[in-house]
């Protein structure tokens, strides 16, 4: 019940919005899968689909992110790649780059990779960004438009959703560690943090456990973490419910395991007091 | 609630379509195979924009603020009328997905008769972890933002754009 008055509320805000400045287009996206790993040179697809009610210019590209030791990703410019990411950008082809999408249609993406010979063993990846694109604000809307005495502001996102285009060159391996655990208190609500550290040629990837030792339950499970070469360690740090947070506080276990679409082995396995 | 989970079948569908053209060829030998592949997904949506509405400026520069919340605090000197709202991303996906998001710092506002003003924008969160449950489906973040406005800044419509994103790793 709770849920539909606050959908309500979003509907009523959406109708208000609409009412004052004319809202551009919608742009709203579906993509599948989440992530590709591409090794040898078979190439997959990714699902594109226009969830909005309108149709919508979907813009396809690809760009770099580097891991922080926050656990961020800090997109950089194309003139400040190294060497590695330059090939990354340069042997992933995909098609189309472009596409307009009635409402509710699928458009596949076709991923390749062409790596090139004598490239030296390691990871290489882009993130694919998928985003629409704005339609042009129509002259004669902004032309009708009276110059009132305010000031009348208008922004636009131009949101969109990437994910890691990985290709796999050589026989890599890779081990993850967990450190120290413990519960902060922010601003924007509290956390459970811990340090994950990462040895070896490629990224580790994987899915989170936190659990009580006796307790079958799991107190918190998160999944898609991933660390990436770029970084030997980083910050884990989830947003915790209050309450959560204090039953976090503790022994706990805590496992990381591989995805469960490739068994979900365990990468690594500790006991921490949590602070 | 029930908007989400019709497109999410509309998608189910698709997909098998698309894989049942994969496997047409087989499909004439009257066999009944039946394929579906269910890829991970990830969908956002944008529900509401960030709107500091209508601002009638002073004679000393001022700023406007909408916090991630949706709170509006009016800087002295200044008139603000209208509804403000913060901008509101919902994201959907596998559940206990972690998914990070942010976007551009700032934004330029240029007017529609000359002028211009910046926001700085101020994000919710920077991951957001999905939670498929009783009541709840996926995630959402909010961008709220600071608007500063000059003495007696041009009036007009202002508009401008800013880059969000949706991060799986």
């Amino acid at each position: 019940m709770f849920r539909f008055l606050k959908g309500f509320g979003l509907l009523t805000a959406a109708a208000l919005g609409a009412a004052a400045p004319p809202a551009l287009a919608a742009g709203d996206l579906l993509v599948a899968p989440t992530r590709v790993i591409l090794d040898g040179s078979r190439g997959t697809e990714v699902v594109l689909n226009n969830i909005g009610s309108e149709p919508a210019t979907y813009r396809i590209s690809l760009e770099i992110k580097r891991m922080t030791a926050e656990g961020g990703l800090d997109e950089i410019a194309e003139e400040n790649v190294t060497v590695a990411e330059r090939a990354a950008l340069d042997m992933i082809v995909f098609s189309p780059r472009r596409v307009t999408l009635p409402p509710n249609q699928p458009q596949v993406v076709r991923v390749g990779v062409r790596v090139p010979e004598g490239l030296p063993p390691g990871e290489y990846r882009a993130h694919m960004l998928f985003r629409s694109v704005p339609d042009a604000v129509p002259a004669e809307a902004v032309a009708a438009k009276s110059a009132g005495a305010g000031v009348s502001i208008a922004l636009t996102p131009i949101y969109g959703i990437t994910i890691p285009v990985i290709v796999r060159v050589g026989a890599l391996g890779a081990e993850a560690s967990i450190g120290e655990a413990w519960v902060s208190q922010g601003a924007d609500g509290s956390a459970f943090n811990f340090d994950l550290s990462r040895t070896g040629g490629r990224s580790v990837y994987g899915d989170i456990e936190v659990t009580r030792p006796g307790v079958s339950e799991p107190l918190l499970v998160a999944r898609g973490v991933a660390v990436y070469p770029e970084v030997g360690a980083r910050k884990v740090s989830l947003r915790v419910p209050d309450e959560l947070a204090a039953k976090l506080k503790g022994p706990v276990r805590i496992r990381y395991s591989e995805d469960r679409e490739i068994g979900g082995g365990t990468i690594d396995e500790a006991d921490r007091m949590v602070k | 609630m029930r908007k989400f989970g019709m497109k999410r079948a509309l998608l189910g569908a698709a997909i098998a379509v698309l894989a049942m053209n994969a496997s047409a060829a087989q499909a004439a030998s009257a066999t009944g195979t039946a394929t579906a592949k269910i890829l991970r997904q990830i969908t956002l949506t944008k529900t509401s924009d960030l709107q500091y509405a209508t601002i009638i400026s002073g004679a000393t520069p001022s700023t406007v603020t909408v916090s991630p919340a949706g709170a509006a605090n009016c800087g002295a000197g200044l008139t603000c009328t209208g509804t403000t709202t913060a901008a509101n991303f919902d994201i959907q996906g596998t559940n206990n997905a972690v998914v990070l998001v942010g976007g551009d710092p700032s934004v330029t506002l240029n007017g529609s008769l000359g002028g211009s003003m910046t926001s700085t924008l101020t994000y919710s969160a920077t991951s957001v972890t999905l939670t498929n449950g009783p009541g709840t489906t996926g995630g959402s973040f909010q961008v709220g933002g600071t608007l500063s406005v000059g003495a007696n800044q041009a009036s007009g419509d202002y508009s401008g754009t800013f880059n969000v994103t949706a991060n799986y790793q």
